[in-house]
């Protein structure tokens, strides 16, 4: 235990040591990063041995004509595909709208709206998923436009509240010295304030990503599609082939978009916050 | 059939679920607390492991709560196994991660203190850093509670007990009469009980929270 621990205790201190490809030669120059190149490698080594090891566990176990049913006509790669479009495109619209509505609500005029705003928001947290989508599947009628409302309004609140948070956090002194130097507020806002908030944004594009995987295995309730069709069919028909290969191939995929999103923040984060 | 005359007339089903639901989540969440804060106090001080406990937990975070209903039921079958395994790890996760921050968040002059005044290990924990660190676990309590309400839910999917069968009645029988008053009834019920169980953990921390380190 003594033996390992010094080594991965402090894996920041020496980065790209383990001889991983890709580190330039700068980077340890540079103050020690957050994510290290080994951590990095590790989540998509980890998914290639876990899908490679369903994908061989799943050739061998016997299909029945029920379980080949769930399966035939290429249905997992449209549910993948579909997984993927409700994910991004709901990503798309929550950034869209939690983003700039954040900064709204920021600015001095609307600024006494945000405890209104955050209390809708937590109200909004204790909505279950499963029961917004129903709701607006009846509202709005079976297929993939309600299940991407949904997704989105789960999403937005959140991602709205900690963009608020983010903005709020900023310090004021800051704010105050660019304005003593006879920036304008627009120019506040563009140079001083998203800058410093592009981390607290980047955070809020991973929450998204992250919670819409999931809400998305939902969206097959409401005739939405995605993978969530191959895990209730299992469910439904009793078969545990369908029923893994479904949850395996959602869980790799959430952990797949939760370290592209990882590795957006550390590619994007500004070079002057790195510190902190 | 109105909204209302519908939840007169279920009146015995819909409170049998919501107590169900209620009592599921609490109990998944007192397994959760107490595993969780054990967690805690074993990793908090070793760097190494306590970034695994955080780390670890993060991750399973990300894992969509139908997928690991997915990957339990070959192993515990359908019903209210899956559904206790899957409240309890979710409802682990923020408590781990809040009871990790919070220990090492405790001033370390005060744990001096306490060690300078003769305290053994076992009180210094007891009396100085748990307290302390309590404010961040409850809130990571409250944060579990809420998720957990959403996921015994989607549990119901898999034969799990609560206010879900009554949210996938209706999702069953879309354009039937009573569709929307079985999701509406459910999805309110589990909304009320989630801010019940916010309301209480407010309570909690104003009897239990120590004076001195109120916000």
């Amino acid at each position: 235990m003594s033996g390992v621990r010094p080594e991965a205790a402090d894996p920041d201190a020496l980065p790209g040591r383990d001889g991983a490809p890709g580190p330039p030669p700068r980077a340890a120059a540079r103050p020690a990063r957050r994510v290290t190149w080994r951590k990095l490698l590790l989540r998509p080594c980890f998914l290639l041995v876990l899908l490679l090891a369903t994908w061989l566990w799943f050739r061998g176990a016997g299909l029945d004509s029920v379980a080949r049913n769930s399966i035939a006509d290429g249905n997992v790669w449209l549910r993948l595909r579909q997984h993927v479009v409700l994910t991004v495109v709901s990503t798309f619209f929550v950034l869209i709208i939690a983003i700039p509505l954040g900064i709204l609500l920021t600015r001095r005029r609307l600024r006494p709206a945000a405890p209104a705003v955050v209390a809708v928001a937590n109200v909004g947290q204790a909505t279950p998923a499963i029961g917004l989508l129903a709701l607006l599947v009846i509202w709005m009628g079976i297929g993939m436009q309600a299940a991407l409302v949904g997704i989105v309004v789960y999403a937005v609140l959140p991602v709205l509240a900690n963009t608020v948070a983010g903005l709020r956090a900023i310090d004021p002194t800051l704010v105050e010295a660019a304005r003593g130097i006879g920036m304008s507020a627009a120019g506040v806002l563009r140079r001083v304030e998203l800058p410093l908030a592009v981390p607290l944004i980047l955070a809020g594009v991973r929450t998204a990503l992250v919670l819409n995987v999931g809400t998305a295995t939902l969206a097959y309730f409401g005739g939405g599609g995605g993978l969530g069709d191959l895990i209730a069919s299992g469910i439904t028909n009793q078969r545990m082939p369908v029923l893994v290969l479904g949850s395996v191939l959602t869980v790799a995929l959430a952990l797949l978009v939760d370290w592209l999103a990882s590795l957006a923040e550390l590619l994007l984060r500004p070079r002057g916050l790195e510190a902190s | 059939m109105s909204f209302w005359e519908y939840v007169a007339g279920r009146r015995a089903q819909l409170l049998a679920d919501g107590w169900q639901h209620a009592s599921a989540v609490f109990q998944c969440m007192v397994v959760a607390t107490a595993v969780g804060v054990v967690i805690g106090v074993l990793t908090y001080r070793s760097e190494w492991a306590g970034n695994l406990a955080v780390t670890t937990t993060a991750t399973l975070l990300t894992i969509p709560s139908l997928a690991l209903l997915g990957l339990l039921i070959p192993l515990t079958g359908l019903g209210v196994a899956p559904t206790v395994t899957a409240l309890v790890l979710y409802g682990l996760l923020p408590i781990v991660r809040n009871a990790v921050v919070g220990l090492r968040g405790v001033d370390p002059s005060l744990v001096d203190a306490a060690k300078g005044i003769g305290m053994s290990r076992a009180a210094q924990l007891v009396r100085v850093e748990l307290p302390l660190a309590w404010p961040p676990i409850l809130t990571g309590i409250r944060v579990a509670t809420q998720m957990l309400m959403g996921i015994a839910a989607v549990a119901a999917y898999a034969s799990g007990p609560g206010l879900g069968n009554e949210i996938f009645r209706g999702v069953s029988s879309l354009g039937s009469a009573n569709a929307l008053n079985q999701v509406l009834a459910g999805t309110l019920g589990i909304i009320v009980l989630a801010l019940l169980f916010d309301a209480a953990y407010m309570l909690i921390g104003r009897l239990t929270i120590p004076r001195g380190i109120r916000g």
